[in-house]
């Protein structure tokens, strides 16, 4: 009987945590939210340790700006590995690239982050952005996305590490959905006439549509806190800035660089305000992800 | 053209852009590994491993501080997450199986997994630093535990639900109380497979670097007391890579190179032994 009682203490430290987590940041933070409320923290841009004025809009207009684009360059590469391993490739090529994309996966992001600063940033600074600014000079809107000299330290090249990492999630969830796939589906679609690609696109990404955004949502999540891969490169800027090509400044690297030397009480508390944020913003993307993967997971076993 | 050429076309396209998307996704893993081990063989001697940092900007010097704290801290850190992830997985898989709780704690756990480590690391300094007025070891090893936890917890629970149940009850059958089922017969059965559990955690938290900014902080000196700040190879990485010095650099890719082979050897053997063992 009482190891029973040691098992159930084991298992609720995770709630004990994920409360305790709560608790001692809301604690912590509660000087910060006195002084400047919850509506205008979110909404100022102010990040001023000289003035001990803080606001969050600037770390959370990085995050957005970095994750969105990492997204927008990662789902596709995921899915369209998901399909050349479940659809097109010979069956001893499967195990290999399997392996590979959970290699990538385990790279730890200190690694990531360092590739990204000496060996990512300059050949983007070099070649990739140029040439970015020069195909977008031309066109009206996009060039505001390109202007200023391209350092190679700014949301871009923090957005595609920032992919880079996030691609082995979107892939190995989007293989495991398509996987689920009953054969006999695929093989009426077939038996009809269908090539390939239209089973793919009408039978397969229909079916386990659930699993996939679920796999989504949760390279979001994955997105939102990553701190070392981009702490090298986004520079630490608190502006709001409408250029790719600028430095910014995300809450986890905010949390990374100022964290230790937060000299004043307003100024630690408002980091932990931040932390916060991030914490809540996470855990609700990370929930709804769950709940697709659950839906999916329930619908497939029946 | 004909429907069917544009179909058939449409289908060419389609597959082989999904097969560019895969070679794309190789091309990174050749890129940041080749990039690392080639950067990081030119930097590796041995008295990276036997000799201390060398005053900053001065040549030579080494990063044994690094090693041995890293050492330490991922120690200490599965000493204390893996025997409370492993018993409660236990719960979950045996005595609350099926139960509205053990479902509740698995998918909290889940989420668990993914927090941002960063978080935990502000948590571990409000709870354990500040309090002590500093820095510490024994910070950064509860910070990695804690991430450590749901991991184990979930892969425990996993592997043990794959034991049939009817082992347990013919253990039942000889009059054994459920504890000794579990220990004798239960933890047994899945070994293996909670061994690979715990593999794969230490490889997750070895590289984590996030959590321990600011709780086990970095120390240029060695040290043994984790009751005092203490140097952690990714740190080290972080700050070396950071600062202005070539041989600052040059030993950061010695040590990336150390811990990407040691995390990839530990991610390479984890999924062997699954393989072996389930399949």
């Amino acid at each position: 009987m009482s190891f029973a009682v040691i098992t159930a203490f084991a298992s609720f430290t995770v709630i004990v945590l994920i409360i305790g987590i709560l608790y001692v940041l809301i604690a912590e933070s509660s000087l910060a939210a006195g002084r400047f409320g919850v509506i205008k923290f979110i909404t100022s841009t102010d990040w001023d340790p000289v003035k001990e004025s803080f606001g969050a809009l600037t770390n959370i207009y990085g995050t957005a700006v970095t994750t969105v684009l990492a997204l927008f360059m990662a789902i596709p590469v995921g899915i369209g590995i998901a399909i050349f391993v479940t659809e097109i490739s010979p069956n001893f090529l499967k195990g290999p690239i399997g392996v590979a994309i959970e290699l990538l996966a385990a790279i730890p992001s200190i690694i990531y982050g360092m590739w990204g600063l000496f060996t990512l940033s300059p050949i983007m600074s070099n070649y990739v952005e140029p040439f970015l600014k020069k195909a977008a000079a031309g066109l009206p809107l996009v060039n505001i996305l390109f202007q200023g000299t391209p350092m190679g330290i700014d949301i871009l090249t923090a957005s595609v590490i920032l992919s880079i990492m996030i691609i082995p999630f979107t892939a190995s969830i989007s293989r495991d959905s398509f996987n689920l796939t009953p054969a006999v589906v695929k093989e009426s679609a077939y038996a009809l006439g269908a090539t390939k690609w239209e089973v793919v696109k009408n039978v397969v990404v229909p079916y386990s549509k659930l699993g996939v955004f679920g796999g989504i949502v949760l390279s979001l999540g994955r997105a939102l806190g990553e701190t070392m891969a981009v702490a090298f490169v986004l520079g630490n800027n608190h502006r709001i800035t409408t250029s790719l090509l600028d430095a910014a400044a995300t809450i986890t690297v905010t949390l990374a660089n100022e964290f230790a030397e937060a000299d004043k009480d307003v100024y630690l508390s408002s980091l932990f305000y931040l932390a916060l944020i991030l914490f809540v913003m996470s855990f609700i993307t990370l929930a709804i992800a769950k709940f697709f993967l659950l839906r999916a997971e329930r619908k497939y076993s029946r | 053209m004909t429907r069917e050429k544009v179909r058939k076309i449409e289908g060419i396209i389609a597959l082989s852009l999904s097969t560019l998307a895969a070679l794309f996704g190789l091309f990174w893993l050749v890129f940041i590994l080749g990039d690392v081990l080639l950067h990081g063989m030119k930097a590796l001697s041995p008295s990276l491993f036997t000799s201390d940092p060398a005053p900053a900007g001065v040549e030579g010097g080494g990063l044994r501080n690094a090693f041995v704290g890293q050492l330490m801290i991922t120690a200490c850190a599965t000493l204390i997450g893996v025997p409370v992830g492993v018993l409660g997985g236990t719960f979950l898989a045996e005595y609350a199986r099926g139960r509205q709780i053990a479902r509740i704690i698995s998918v909290l756990a889940d989420i668990m997994v993914s927090v941002p480590s960063i978080v935990i690391g502000t948590f571990i300094y409000a709870v354990l630093v500040k309090p002590f007025g500093h820095f510490n070891g024994w910070a950064g090893a509860v910070a990695l535990a804690i991430i450590m936890i749901p991991v184990v917890l979930r892969t425990t629970e996993n592997m043990l639900s794959l034991v049939p149940w009817t082992l347990r009850e013919a253990a039942f059958a000889l009059g054994a109380p459920y504890y000794k089922v579990i220990m004798q017969v239960v933890y047994r059965g899945a070994a293996t497979g909670i061994l690979t559990g715990i593999l794969l955690s230490i490889a997750r938290v070895a590289g984590e670097t996030a959590p321990l900014l600011f709780t086990s902080f970095n120390n240029s000196f060695f040290s043994l007391n984790m009751k005092q700040p203490i140097s952690s190879l990714t740190v080290t990485i972080f700050q070396y890579a950071m600062g202005p010095y070539d041989n600052w650099h040059a030993q950061a890719w010695a040590a990336s190179f150390v811990i990407t082979v040691f995390i990839l050897a530990l991610t390479i053997a984890g999924r062997l032994i699954i393989k072996w063992r389930y399949k």
